[in-house]
């Protein structure tokens, strides 16, 4: 793909007219300037002069008719003729049109570069158009000057009349102004009772809020027209009227005031019309350069440009708006605008994920004024594509066709994606977005990039997409082409995820379906630090102000939940299957999941997710291999591993370092040394208090500073009340109770219950039958009634590791389940590896479905296998193709196998308990 | 512990009852040895780290110290009862007696769950505990170890406390430190070698050539790894090991005829202790169902991985060359099989006589201690070997002159050691 402008090749015979068309060109401009040069010319000659001159830059100068407009006077060639074809260019200083000139043939000529004219003549108007421009402006500033001059002697030894000058001056300088500040300071007359003013209102025919008849009552008529009323001199008479009410340095007070909110309507204005990006950014730029600090501003002005911003930047979901407005700074979106991609006439946003981290990084910032520990935390550098280059991007390629695939059946969605993706990835980039992306790699180097979804449904506050869109990581090595065309691919497949087969469930799941969604990116320098050939962070994790998952009776919800991991952070957001990232409350520092040594070697992480420079590629490698001969470059090694000596895990010993194998990444260190909690801790307060509710945050730390990598709100079941859980009840009416991990809640009127049978699944002899397995699941989700079915089986459903873990499922195979219990048989006592802070509880969260781990093998639970294993199964009536299943995969109709009873569940957390009973129907069916 | 439900205390005393009708001990003997000699019951104030103050209980049970110091676990469990530590203390003073050291058996804990607690409050624990008793143990009164979640840190802690206290350094004060603390080298040995040598010693009594000799081993953890290790020293072949994979939640057993190779196995372990299913098989590893150790054709089966492991189901399937079974876990046979094999003539190792090299390298530790001078691991381990070769004897000993089973000499001769020490110091 190239962006290079390639121009047609010229033929030797024609090179020496071009060099002539040229000289001419230069002759021509040369002649402008030397009757510009003198500013005292008067226009009317100038305009003469100019008439006469540009012929001489023309193909055809007889013919050549030229028309110019300058400071409101109008010079025509004599005996101008109409003509088809015309070049034309505005002649305006920062947005002010001054003027206009024309360049016409008398008689249509031959075809060139635009209509008969050569595509140098074109640039030559331009030019001279903006030297004029240059010329006016100039001419302008000194009238300005001498006014200003000669007010300034008049006001020498003056005490009053001052008003009357500068509002005469206003006049003269800023017409605009003036009338905007005139009107200004008639209302302000009105709204202080000055009949005189009203009357001059009435006068001037400016309805008066509450006296117009139909603005009051806001009929659909529209208000009539009060034509020939005398025309007014509205400012005259105000400031008359004012000057007989009010001090003159009242007046002046106001007017100076006034002046100063003006200064910054046109910022107001680019941010309420939908202006595209360019025009906004442009204004957001002419606002830095005023340096104007914000709180100069009248608040109100300040908040309704903010949220104009943040409406048009970041989000516009009114919850959102509400909660950044008071946080971000006009100035805020200056530094924001230097590090986006988009089109000349792109009205995107930088979606829900970089703009969560956009706010997220200026709350921090200004926090560690309060909280010291703050100052260090960082962001890494970051480039945001807006949202409808997405939408650019499949216009370019004539793919809007797949904007409808969202109607699709979701089996035709599912089968049709790979070729989506094949399409998105084979397809051109639009020259604005590959010049962006080019200039973002340009700002990279060769350091590793990640690059990530951003889409505006994502990560509003109860509905996270997390991990449904890719994020993907990108060594970012080899040479400047080679390192562009692995972005494309990567913007490409991210563009396409849009479409896969699990958001589109989700969306229709959430009513969210017909949101036009759109696609924003983020492109973020990957924290870490090159040991051997591998780049990674010495640590990084997932960290929750809220803690949904305490191991401990002391572990308060509000003392937050950290994943901790070597290396990339993927390994503590994902589910892995045979690995443990570390989990520590920030709240509780002092606290261990793992206690014992053999806890802490069993269920602490063992491989590291890497991005291997050498390679080029995302790699997973055991710790102890990262290490191999690389011991003291490992960054902050003390902090994250242990070594393991004469079966004691201790210290890491800095005099006789161990050998890799013995370094064991227990992260005692980190958690001993208080600080990193400290600082995670008033992080999670902070950003919480802020987004006004329980938020999650990635993070990476390189060895020197610790990044922030996202921030979003947590998503979190709603808070039922504990629920009272029945003493008395037989138990054979009982089939499970739970004593660990509970939460608050209730699940009532259950009439299904979907079991895979830990011992079975564990028998089942091959891969294919596994699989099995997890596709009826995603059958029986679509027959069964919808949150009417209880899902219970061994293991970590969904887990993307080994599948005999758990049932291989994904979140559209389970979405219509109300709980889901994973069966945990006990190993010693260690706390298995929850899917909490995954991928897939978020979405169980956010679906309310319940979750809950249940573990047979513990003291005073009950587990009534009697009941899972001999009630009668109707899987066969639902699929009767899956009979091979039907030993493993039960389906038991609760209301059949217990005399119209249904399931419930009651989850008690202040206790700790759960029961599930059978128990008579508290919804009666029609 | 509400009636009818299972009481650890009431079955060892039953047990004890039992052995005490054969050796026909006196109604004073009997009750002195059915109860603990002492028994502590206190409670330690800990200062939490958010200010506040909470109090835990705890306990030690000295239940008897006629041979010698008491010794035993102290237990951090939040679901300790004293009855479980009254057993737990009994249990030790057979096992001590068993291998013939100088020590008798107590036990101690504290009702706590080390996850809900920081490193700092139970530190305060460990010093709350030494504290309300320091008076009562000692290295020459009771001699405390790491036992259900405590550590060698924490037995550290403890060491600092009782010494803070008696204004004296007495490392002979408890066992498990770490090495270089007054830990003892081949502790990490100690169990799996000690298996080993009784083994090598009840082969000769069946006239087995140990290069001859196959064995089968349940587990793959410390005790087997150095079992198997200890027996290829003496040519005997372990033709099998089984271990649990965490992977595939399943045990698998890893079987090669000619013998396995434990370092080649170590190499591609993972931190779990499971065995590489596929780089077994790249070895020439057969990769069998996890019960599969128990149908080897072998000389000798060494359950040493968990409890309750040959039961009444699975002891017809145990092949009749089996001639010789060594109990590396502890209780790994159900009484149901017990009989079958007893029956069968196998000959029987039981477990308080096989594991205890690990009690046997806890007292070495001790001695090392008192005397402030730390031997080589060699020495460490020979000193094993020829106190787990005498005991092994003392106890097939008493089995031939008696005509009794392995396991009941090995009760029999531990309670009579104790009676026998109580009534000579005139105790009963």
């Amino acid at each position: 793909m190239s962006t290079v402008d390639e121009r047609p090749e010229v033929p030797f015979g024609n090179l020496i007219a071009a060099l002539r068309e040229r000289a001419k060109e230069l002759a021509c401009l040369y002649r402008i300037e030397e009757i510009l040069v003198n500013p005292d010319a008067e226009p009317a000659a100038v305009g003469r002069a100019i008439l006469a001159t540009i012929p001489a830059g023309m193909q055809h100068p007889d013919l050549t008719q030229v028309e110019l407009t300058l400071a409101g006077e109008t010079f025509r060639t004599p005996g101008l003729k109409k003509a088809p074809d015309r070049v034309s260019a505005d002649i305006r200083i920062q947005n002010m049109l001054l003027g206009e000139l024309a360049v016409s043939y008398a008689q249509p000529m031959p075809e060139a570069d635009e209509g008969p004219f050569l595509a140098d003549e074109v640039r030559l108007v331009r030019t001279i158009a903006d030297r004029l421009a240059l010329f006016a402006h100039h001419r302008r500033m000194r009238e300005h000057f001498v006014e200003l001059e000669r007010a300034q002697r008049k006001l020498e030894g003056k005490k009053s009349g001052t008003l009357r000058i500068v509002l005469d001056l206003l006049a003269k300088t800023d017409r605009g102004l003036h009338h905007r500040i005139s009107h200004k300071m008639l209302n302000h007359l009105c709204r202080i009772g000055i009949p005189e003013a009203e009357q001059l209102l009435v006068r001037a025919d400016i309805p008066r809020y509450g006296e117009d008849e139909a603005l009051e009552r806001e009929t659909n008529r529209p208000r009539r027209s009060q034509k020939g009323r005398a025309a007014v001199d509205l400012a005259g008479e105000t400031f008359r009227i004012a000057s007989e009410h009010l001090t003159e340095e009242d007046i002046l007070g106001r007017v100076e005031r006034w002046m100063q909110e003006d200064k910054l309507a046109f910022l107001i204005r680019a941010a309420e019309r939908l202006l595209p990006l360019p025009d906004l950014a442009d204004a957001i730029r002419r606002y830095h350069e005023m340096s104007t600090p914000d709180t100069d501003l009248p608040s109100s002005v300040r908040a309704g440009v903010r949220v104009s911003l943040i409406r048009r930047f970041l989000s516009d979901d009114l919850a959102w708006i509400r909660m950044a407005k008071d946080h971000v700074e006009i100035s805020d979106f200056h530094t924001l605008l230097s590090r986006m991609i988009y089109s000349a006439g792109s009205h995107g946003r930088i979606g829900g994920k970089s703009a969560g981290l956009f706010l997220a990084s200026l709350l921090l910032a200004r926090a560690a004024k309060e909280y010291p520990e703050l100052a260090d935390v960082r962001v890494p550098a970051t480039w945001h594509v807006t949202s409808d280059m997405h939408t650019e991007f499949l216009y370019h390629n004539n793919l809007e066709e797949i904007a409808e695939q969202k109607y699709k059946d979701l089996a035709q969605i599912r089968s049709e994606y790979p070729h989506i993706v094949h399409l998105c990835r084979n397809s051109h980039f639009p020259p604005e977005l590959a010049k962006g992306l080019s200039i973002a790699l340009e700002s990279f180097g060769d350091r590793p990039i990640i690059v990530r979804s951003s889409s505006l449904l994502e990560d509003r506050a109860g509905t996270a997409f997390s991990g449904k869109y890719k994020s993907l990581f990108l060594a970012n090595q080899g040479s400047k082409e080679e390192r562009l065309v692995a972005l494309f691919d990567a913007v490409a497949e991210i563009y396409a995820s849009l479409f896969g087969p699990d958001p589109m469930e989700y969306r229709t799941q959430h009513g969210l379906i017909d949101f036009v969604e759109e696609m924003g990116i983020l492109l973020q320098e990957v924290v870490g630090t090159r040991v051997g050939p591998y780049f990674l962070p010495a640590f990084a994790g997932v960290a929750f102000s809220r803690n949904e998952f305490r191991w401990s009776p002391r572990i308060r919800r509000e003392d937050g939940l950290i994943r901790l991991v070597p290396g990339l952070g993927t390994r503590a957001v994902d589910r892995v299957g045979e690995d443990y990232p570390v989990m520590f409350a920030p709240g509780q520092p002092g606290l261990r999941v793992s206690v014992s040594v053999e806890e802490m070697l069993r269920y602490s992480p063992r491989f590291v997710d890497v991005i291997h420079l050498e390679t080029n590629t995302f790699d997973t490698v055991p710790f102890a291999e990262v290490l191999a001969g690389r011991v003291d470059d490992y960054p902050l090694l003390p902090l994250v591993a242990s070594e393991v000596r004469h079966g004691q895990v201790r210290p890491l010993n800095l005099i006789d370092t161990p050998a890799p194998g013995a370094l064991l990444p227990n992260f005692e260190g980190l958690m001993a040394e208080r600080s990193f909690a400290k600082t995670m801790r008033t992080m999670l307060t902070v950003l919480e208090k802020a987004f006004g509710s329980p938020v999650d945050i990635e993070f990476a730390h390189d060895g020197r500073h610790l990044h922030l990598l996202q921030c979003r709100t947590q998503s979190s079941a709603e808070d039922y009340g504990p629920s009272p859980i029945p003493r008395d009840l037989p138990p054979e009416r009982v089939i499970f109770t739970a004593r660990r991990f509970v939460s608050n809640g209730r699940v009532p009127d259950l009439t299904h219950i979907v079991y895979v049978d830990p011992d079975r699944y564990a028998e089942l002899p091959t891969a294919d039958r596994l699989k099995a397995v997890g596709r009826a699941v995603g059958q029986l989700n679509k027959l069964l009634p919808p949150r009417g079915f209880i899902l219970l089986g061994p293991g970590r459903w969904g887990s993307r590791g080994d599948i005999k873990l758990g049932v291989p499922v994904n979140y559209s195979d389970i979405s219509h389940a109300a709980m889901l219990v994973e069966i945990a048989r006990r190993r010693g006592q260690f706390t298995p590896d929850l899917s909490f802070g995954t991928h897939f509880f978020q979405d169980l969260v956010e679906a309310k479905i319940r979750y809950l781990p249940l573990y047979p093998d513990d003291p005073d639970v009950r587990f009534n296998e009697e009941f899972l294993r001999g009630a009668p199964s109707v899987l066969m009536d639902l699929l009767p193709a899956s009979e091979p299943l039907s030993a493993t995969l039960r389906v038991i109709d609760v209301r059949a196998a217990a005399n119209g009873r249904i399931l419930r569940v009651l989850l008690n957390a202040d206790l700790d308990e759960a029961i599930a009973f059978l128990a008579d129907p508290e919804i009666r069916e029609d | 512990m509400s009636a009818g439900a299972f009481n650890p205390f009431q079955m060892a005393q039953s047990q004890f009852d039992r052995i005490a009708d054969v050796l026909k001990l006196d109604a004073g003997t009997r009750e002195l040895l059915r109860w603990p000699l002492r028994e502590y019951h206190f409670l330690i104030p800990v200062r939490m780290d958010d200010g506040s103050h909470k109090v835990f209980r705890g306990f030690r049970c000295q239940h008897n110290d006629a041979r010698g110091p008491c010794k035993g676990g102290i237990r951090f469990h939040p679901h300790e009862t004293i009855d479980t530590v009254r057993a737990l203390a009994m249990w030790m003073t057979w096992k001590c007696s068993t291998v013939d050291i100088p020590l008798g058996g107590g036990k101690g804990g504290v009702i706590c769950d080390p996850h809900h607690l920081s490193a700092f409050e139970q530190q305060g624990i460990c010093r709350g505990w030494v504290r309300q008793i320091a008076r009562n143990v000692g290295p020459v009164q009771d001699v405390p170890a790491p036992d259900v979640m405590t550590n060698p840190q924490h037995m550290l802690w403890m060491l600092d406390e009782w010494e803070a206290i008696h204004g004296e350094k007495g490392p002979g004060f408890i066992t498990g430190k770490p090495v270089g603390m007054g830990g003892s080298l081949g502790r990490t040995e100690a169990t799996g070698y000690g298996v080993g040598y009784v083994v090598r010693e009840a082969l000769k009594i069946l006239g087995i050539a140990p290069d001859k000799a196959l064995a089968a081993i349940q587990g793959f953890g410390n005790v087997s790894q150095y079992a198997v290790k200890i027996l290829n020293s003496f040519g005997t072949k372990v033709v099998c090991v089984s271990c649990w994979n965490q992977k595939d939640q399943t045990s698998y057993t890893f079987a090669k005829k000619d013998g396995i190779d434990v370092d080649a196995l170590l190499s591609i372990t993972d931190h779990f202790g499971s065995i590489d299913t596929e780089k077994a098989k790249a070895m020439g590893v057969q990769v069998l169902p996890g019960d599969k150790w128990i149908d080897q054709e072998v000389d000798i089966l060494i359950p040493a991985a968990l409890e309750n492991q040959v039961t009444g189901e699975n002891v017809q399937r145990i092949s009749k060359r089996v001639k010789l079974i060594a109990e590396g876990a502890n209780g790994p046979t159900t009484p149901e099989a017990d009989s079958v094999l007893h029956e069968r003539g196998v000959f029987c190792i039981p477990d308080v006589l096989a594991n205890a090299g690990g009690v046997t390298c806890s007292y070495f530790e001790q001695v090392q201690c008192n005397t402030n001078y730390f031997w080589p691991k060699d020495e460490v381990l020979s000193k094993l070997d020829a106190k787990m070769t005498s005991a092994f004897k003392a106890v097939h000993d008493l089995s031939k002159k008696k005509n009794l089973y392995m396991r009941d000499a090995c009760y029999q001769i531990s309670v009579d050691r104790v009676a026998r020490a109580c009534r000579d110091r005139g105790w009963v």
